[in-house]
C-alpha cells in the first residue's frame, strides 16, 4: 500500500453566506491518479484552489506528506482548460516560466525543457511562439511547464475541456504515459465521465449545494488502457453508476 | 500685425454670434447694398467703435448699406479674405500693406484710420526709464514683441536711436503671450504696444503706480499711420460708389464717436457685450485713441505720399520688403468725403 | 515593398491634387503655394531652418520621454493603488480639457521663455495616453496568470516583471503612437509661446505675417514630417520589442539565452 501524499481533514470554505464546500475530508494515494467529477457549481474549482494554495479553508486541514499547508502555496503544480502561456515567450521559455517568476532560470532547467519537449515530441518547436501552435501542442507545453516544477502533486482543472475529441483522446493518452514515467500523483477534474474512467485509479463525485464529495468510486479497470477499454462491460457498468449519481441519484 | 493679447480675443470670439446680422435701424431701402467688413483681429476690441456708431445711429443704413462685420482666424488672413472675396473692405496694418503690396495682393487703401504713430516701449511703474537714457538702460535687456511686423519694422529705428545693434538686446517674440503680464513678473524688461491698448490694460490689472511708457517717436521711429482700411484694386474700380458712401458714412461716426468718446465707448461695449474687455477699458481704450485720429491739420482719413514712402523705405531698411514702390501702388484719396 | 509604395504613392497624389487645385483655381501664390514651391521654400532656407528644425526635434523627443516616463510611472501606480486610480483620473482627464494654449501663458510666467515650458507641454499631451492606456493594461490582465503565479509562490516584483509588463506592451505602444503623434504639435504650442529668440513655430509666424505662404506650407511640412518620423520610430521601437506579435519563431539573438 502506498503511502498518503494528500489529506483533507473536514476541510470547509464558505464565500460570504453560500458554503462553496461542505466538510470534505479525503486522502490520495502517492503516485495514484484520482479523477473528480461533478456538474458546475459543485465546488470542484474549489477544492482544487484550497489544496493549491489559492483559498484559506475556514474550517478543516489541508495536510501534504506531513506538513499542514493551510493557505500556503508553492507546493503543487497547477493546469486549468486555459493554457496559459505568456505569448510574449517561446515554447522553451513557457516550459521554464515557473523558474523564472520564483527565482534565476538556470542553464540546468533550460536542458531539461529541452529535454522533455524532444522527449514528448515537441523538439522542433522549441523557438516557437505560442501563437503558431495548435490546441493540443498548446496544452502539452503548459502540462510540461507544470512537470518541471518537480511538484510531487499535479492539480489538473479541465486541462483538455476545450480540445477537439481526437486531439483530447490522443492527449488522454499521452497523458497517462507521461503519469507513468513520471512516477508523480494526480487530481484531475473533469466533467466528462468517459474521460474520468479512462484515466484513473478512483474516480470522486461531487454534487452541489453545498459542493461535496457524494461517492468514492475505486476503478479497477486494467492498465495500460486502450480503446477497447472504452468498451469494456466493468466501464459501461461504472458509467452508469456516476451518470446516476450526477443526476441526483442516492450512491 | 498683432499688438494686443490673443487670450482675449480668443474669448471675444466666444461671443461673437450676439453680433451676427447687428446692423443699423431697420430701413425699408429699396436698394441696400450688403457688404462685408474684415477686422484685423481675430475679435472685436475699441477701435471698431466709429463702425459700431455708424451702425447704430444709422448712418450706413443711411447710405443704403448693410454692413456684416467679420474676424479672421489670425491676424494675417485680412489681406487674403479681401482678395479670395469673403470680404469687401478690410481694416488693416499699414504694414500689413508693405507685405502685401510687396508679395503682389491687388489691394489699395482707401483711407487712414488714426494719422499718427501711438507704438511705444513700456516698463515697469518705477523703473525710472525716459527717452533720454533709454541708451543706457536699454542695452542688454529683455523686449517683448508678438512677432508682429510693426513692431519688428519700429525696433530697429529706437535701436538705432539708442546706437545699439540688435545682437545687443534680446527680443522675445511670443505671439500668443500677453505682454503685460509678462511684464509685470519681470519675465522681460520692455513690452511692445501701442498706448491705446497697453495703457487700459495695465490700469485694469490693478498695478499701483505708472506704467512707464516711452513714445516710438520720441526715439527715433518715424511717426507714421498705423491702421488703414482698404479693398482690392477690382473692388475699388467696380464699386467706387459704394466706397465713397461707406466711407462717408464712417467719417461721419468718426466724427461723432471723436466728440462723445464716453457715449461711443458704451455703444461699443453694448453692441458686443461678450468681447472680453470691460466696460472701462473700452471706454478709455477709446479715449486714448481719438487724439490720433487727426493729423495736423485736424482732417480724418487723409492720406499722404510721405507716410507711404516713410513706411516702405523703413519696411526695405529691414527687408521685410523687396523694393520701394511708388506710394500711390498703396493708396488712393479719392473715395474720401 | 508593398507596404512602402502604397504610402508613397497616395502622398504623391495628394501632391497632385494640391498642385491642380492651385493652378485650376488660379490661387494666388501668398494664398496657397504649388507644393514645389513649398518644398522649395524649406531647401532654399535650409541653412537657416536646419538648426530651428533640430530644436524643435530636440523638444519633442526631450517631452516625449519625459511625458511617457511619468506616464508609465503614474499608470503603474494608479493600477496598483486603486484609492489613487479613483481620485486621480479625474484630474488627468480634466488636465487634458485644459485648453494648451491657455497652460503656456502661466508656465511661461514660471519657468521663462526657456525650453523647459515646451518640454511641459508636450510631456503634458503624452503622458495621458500613455497612463490610460497602462492602467488598462494592467488592470486587465488575465488574473488566471496572476493565479498560475501566486500558486507558484512567486513574489509580487517577478510576477510584475515577467507577467504584467509585457502583458502591458501592446496597449503601452498604443498609447505611446497617440503620444507621438500629437507630441510635435505640443512643442510648436510651446515655441510660439517661449521661444527665447528663434524657433521653427516663429520662423512659419513671421512667413505667415509676410504673407510668405510657400514658407508657410513648407514650415508646416517640416512639423509634419518629424511628427511622421517620430510616429514611425516608435512603431519601429515596437516592432523590435514585440517580436511575438509578427513572428512565429524567435529569432536568435545572443542575449536570448539567458534568464
Amino acid at each position: 500500500m502506498a503511502e498518503t501524499l494528500l489529506a483533507l481533514q473536514k476541510v470547509t470554505k464558505r464565500f460570504d453566506e453560500v458554503t462553496a464546500l461542505a466538510p470534505t475530508s479525503l486522502e490520495v494515494a502517492e503516485g495514484s491518479f484520482v479523477a473528480i467529477v461533478g456538474p458546475s457549481g459543485c465546488g470542484k474549482s474549489t477544492l482544487f484552489n484550497v489544496i493549491a494554495g489559492l483559498l484559506e479553508p475556514d474550517e478543516g486541514e489541508v495536510r501534504l506528506g506531513d506538513r499542514v499547508v493551510n493557505g500556503a502555496t508553492g507546493h503543487v503544480g497547477y493546469m486549468l482548460q486555459k493554457d496559459l502561456l505568456v505569448p510574449w515567450r517561446t515554447v522553451e521559455d513557457n516550459i521554464t516560466m515557473v523558474a523564472r517568476l520564483t527565482r534565476r532560470v538556470r542553464r540546468e532547467d533550460r536542458e531539461e525543457a529541452r529535454r522533455i519537449a524532444t522527449q514528448y515530441g515537441l523538439g522542433d518547436y522549441l523557438r516557437h511562439y505560442p501563437s503558431a501552435l495548435s490546441g493540443g501542442m498548446r496544452q502539452r507545453v503548459a502540462f510540461m511547464r507544470t512537470l518541471v516544477t518537480h511538484q510531487d502533486l499535479l492539480l489538473l482543472d479541465e486541462p483538455f475541456g476545450a480540445l477537439d475529441a481526437q486531439t483530447r483522446l490522443e492527449m488522454q493518452q499521452w497523458l497517462l504515459q507521461v503519469w507513468r514515467e513520471s512516477g508523480r500523483t494526480v487530481l484531475f477534474i473533469t466533467h466528462d465521465v468517459d474521460e474520468s474512467l479512462f484515466l484513473s485509479d478512483r474516480v470522486l463525485v461531487m454534487s452541489p449545494r453545498p459542493g461535496r464529495v457524494v461517492a468514492d468510486i475505486a476503478n479497477p479497470l486494467d492498465r495500460p488502457r486502450t480503446m477497447e477499454t472504452l468498451l469494456d462491460a466493468r466501464f459501461v457498468e461504472l458509467k452508469g453508476r456516476i451518470m446516476h449519481l450526477l443526476h441526483g441519484g442516492a450512491p | 500685425m498683432r499688438l494686443r493679447s490673443v487670450s482675449v480675443a480668443l474669448a471675444g470670439v466666444l461671443g461673437l454670434s450676439s453680433m451676427i446680422g447687428l446692423a443699423g435701424p431697420a430701413q425699408a431701402a429699396a436698394k441696400t447694398t450688403t457688404i462685408t467688413f474684415a477686422y484685423d483681429f481675430p475679435g472685436p476690441d475699441f477701435e471698431l467703435t466709429p463702425l459700431v456708431v455708424a451702425q447704430k445711429l444709422g448712418y450706413f443704413s443711411a447710405a443704403g448699406l448693410k454692413v456684416n462685420v467679420v474676424f479672421p482666424p489670425d491676424t494675417s488672413t485680412t489681406t487674403k479674405m479681401l482678395t479670395t472675396g469673403k470680404a469687401q473692405i478690410g481694416f488693416l496694418t499699414t504694414t500689413d500693406m508693405g507685405v502685401a503690396i510687396n508679395a503682389g495682393a491687388p489691394i489699395l487703401s482707401v483711407a487712414n484710420y488714426s494719422m499718427r504713430n501711438n507704438w511705444a516701449l513700456f516698463a515697469k511703474p518705477g523703473s525710472g526709464v525716459t527717452a533720454a537714457n533709454l541708451k543706457t538702460r536699454l542695452k542688454g535687456k529683455r523686449i517683448f514683441s508678438y512677432g508682429d511686423t510693426w513692431t519688428e519694422a519700429m525696433l530697429p529705428f529706437v535701436l538705432r536711436h539708442a546706437g545699439l545693434s540688435t545682437s545687443q538686446v534680446k527680443v522675445i517674440t511670443a505671439p500668443t503671450g500677453n505682454d503685460l503680464n509678462y511684464l509685470l513678473a519681470g519675465k522681460v524688461d520692455f513690452s511692445t504696444s501701442t498706448t491705446n491698448y497697453e495703457i487700459p490694460g495695465f490700469v485694469g490689472s490693478g498695478t499701483k503706480g505708472k506704467l512707464v511708457q516711452i513714445l516710438g517717436t520720441a526715439v527715433g521711429a518715424p511717426d507714421v499711420p498705423i491702421w488703414v482700411y482698404a479693398v482690392t484694386r477690382g473692388y475699388a474700380a467696380t464699386h467706387g460708389a459704394t466706397v465713397k458712401a461707406f466711407l462717408s458714412a464712417l467719417k461721419r461716426a468718426t466724427v461723432w464717436a471723436a466728440k462723445n468718446p464716453v457715449a461711443a465707448a458704451a455703444d461699443f461695449t453694448a453692441a458686443y457685450p461678450k468681447s472680453g474687455y470691460t466696460p472701462a477699458y473700452n471706454k478709455m481704450g477709446w479715449q486714448l485713441t481719438v487724439p490720433f485720429l487727426t493729423n495736423a491739420q485736424g482732417q480724418y482719413f487723409v492720406q499722404t505720399n510721405a507716410q507711404w514712402t516713410t513706411l516702405a523705405t523703413a519696411l526695405k531698411s529691414i527687408k521685410l520688403i523687396s523694393s520701394v514702390p511708388a506710394a500711390s501702388s498703396y493708396y488712393t484719396n479719392k473715395f474720401l468725403p | 515593398m508593398r507596404n512602402v509604395l502604397i504610402p508613397i504613392v497616395s502622398l504623391v497624389v495628394v501632391g497632385l491634387l494640391w498642385q491642380a487645385i492651385v493652378v485650376l483655381f488660379h490661387v494666388a501664390p501668398y494664398v496657397a503655394p504649388r507644393p514645389l514651391q513649398a518644398i522649395q521654400a524649406v531647401t532654399q532656407n535650409w541653412s537657416s531652418l536646419w538648426p530651428l528644425t533640430l530644436g524643435t526635434i530636440r523638444e519633442t523627443i526631450y517631452g516625449f520621454f519625459t511625458g511617457a516616463g511619468l506616464g508609465v510611472g503614474l499608470g503603474v501606480i494608479m493600477a496598483k493603488v486603486p484609492v489613487l486610480q479613483r481620485s486621480v483620473y479625474p484630474v488627468l482627464v480634466t488636465s487634458q480639457a485644459v485648453p494648451i494654449i491657455a497652460l503656456a501663458s502661466p508656465l511661461v510666467l514660471i519657468f521663462g521663455f526657456s525650453v523647459v515650458v515646451m518640454v511641459i507641454i508636450v510631456a503634458w499631451i503624452v503622458f495621458f495616453p500613455v497612463t490610460v492606456n497602462v492602467v488598462d493594461g494592467l488592470s486587465h490582465v488575465d488574473q488566471d496568470f496572476l493565479n498560475l503565479a501566486r500558486v507558484y509562490g512567486a513574489s509580487r516584483w517577478r510576477t510584475f516583471v515577467h507577467i504584467e509588463v509585457p502583458a502591458t506592451a501592446s496597449p503601452l505602444f498604443s498609447g505611446l503612437k497617440i503620444g507621438a503623434t500629437y507630441a510635435v504639435t505640443g512643442a510648436v504650442i510651446g515655441e510660439l509661446a517661449a521661444s527665447s529668440g528663434t524657433s521653427l513655430a516663429l520662423y512659419q509666424e513671421h512667413a505667415n505675417t509676410n504673407l510668405n505662404a510657400a514658407g508657410v506650407y513648407g514650415t508646416t511640412l517640416l512639423m509634419t514630417v518629424i511628427g511622421i518620423s517620430w510616429f514611425l520610430l516608435v512603431v519601429l521601437a515596437e516592432v523590435a520589442l514585440t517580436p511575438w506579435q509578427r513572428r512565429s519563431v524567435a529569432r536568435r539573438y545572443p542575449w536570448s539565452r539567458r534568464g
